[in-house]
């Protein structure tokens, strides 16, 4: 593939990703080998991956330097593979849903306890309706418009003590009231 | 070459009100004209125009994946004129405009933080 390489569009560097590239940079000329690991479509970057025998070193080009991309081979099944773990997919879905249900019990319980307003919206837990927490529950999947709102309840996330297994049957438990008093920091939790 | 360098000038910093890519925006106007906008085929036809987002963001994603490989590790930066410069990796702008970097090495000495602008680098390396 010729220098309209970099004119076409995601679809075919998509589908380059995980071969064999020979990457033209800069004033100089200089040629680097790689296999492809991904192509920035905002600024044109291609980033290479070459195997040593330390382990792997990325290489990123940046797209204004790219002159000209011209693809080699396709990867052999090992290489696939390795190329596969460096970069893993997002988790999907995570644990089995009850496993899920004690997570997020486990988690409400405690936000309710330091007087967050929180409630259950299907599998996500919703903090004053401005901030969700998606499946697992952990300080990295809270997402809000809200950035204290989100600091605070991360960092009550990350001082939560490992739950207790969930003994309680889920009832519905009278929600915790609308003022939230108890945005400051978290209350210990030893009874 | 130990010596830290004293910070002569700070660097203006973001823009406090803008979040996620604004095309509109000035900077992005003046610095990344070279943006690739919808391709003509795409533009017509809805089922190309999915794929080629589902394409976008995908890439995208390992993108930003790769660059969070790389915060707080050593990397190395190849810059024109021959010039490579070593350095702890912090973070980079959402379009890859300039690389936030610790513990510059220079010529000159050792830069506590440093901002690189990317058109001064072609390439830059580091270990996985």
């Amino acid at each position: 593939m010729q220098c309209g390489w970099l004119h076409s569009g995601p679809q075919l560097w998509l589908r380059c990703v995980h071969r064999q590239v020979r990457v033209t940079a800069g004033k100089q000329r200089e040629e680097h080998r790689g296999w492809l690991l991904t192509v920035d479509p905002v600024s044109h970057s291609v980033a290479l991956v070459s195997f040593g025998e330390d382990g792997a070193s990325v290489r990123v080009v940046l797209g204004h330097a790219v002159e000209h991309v011209e693809v080699l081979q396709e990867p052999d099944p090992d290489t696939e593979e390795r190329l596969r773990s460096l970069l893993p997919p997002p988790e999907t879905g995570g644990p089995d849903p009850g496993e899920r249900r004690r997570r997020r019990s486990g988690v409400r319980r405690w936000l309710q306890q330091n007087r967050v307003p929180v409630e259950e919206d299907g599998n996500e837990l919703r903090v004053a309706r401005v901030l969700t927490i998606r499946a697992p529950y952990r300080p990295d999947d809270c997402s809000s418009a809200n950035q204290i709102i989100l600091d605070r309840v991360q960092r009550l996330l990350r001082v939560q003590p490992d739950p207790v297994p969930d003994s309680d049957p889920v009832l519905e438990t009278s929600p915790a009231p609308e003022t939230a008093p108890g945005l400051d920091g978290p209350i210990p939790s030893g009874h | 070459m130990a010596t830290p360098v004293p910070v002569l000038r700070l660097p203006k910093g973001p823009d406090p009100n803008s979040r996620g890519f604004d095309p509109n925006s000035p900077r992005y106007i003046a610095l990344c004209r070279t943006s690739i906008p919808t391709s003509a085929a795409a533009e017509s036809d809805p089922q190309q125009l999915q794929e080629e987002q589902h394409a976008r963001s995908v890439l995208r994603e390992r993108f930003l994946r790769c660059l969070l490989a790389m915060s707080n590790k050593k990397v190395r930066f190849h810059m024109h004129e021959k010039v490579n410069v070593e350095a702890t990796f912090g973070a980079s702008d959402i379009d890859v405009l300039n690389f936030q970097v610790s513990d510059l090495h220079t010529p000159i000495g050792v830069q506590k933080e440093a901002l690189i602008r990317s058109q001064d680098v072609i390439s830059f390396t580091f270990d996985v």
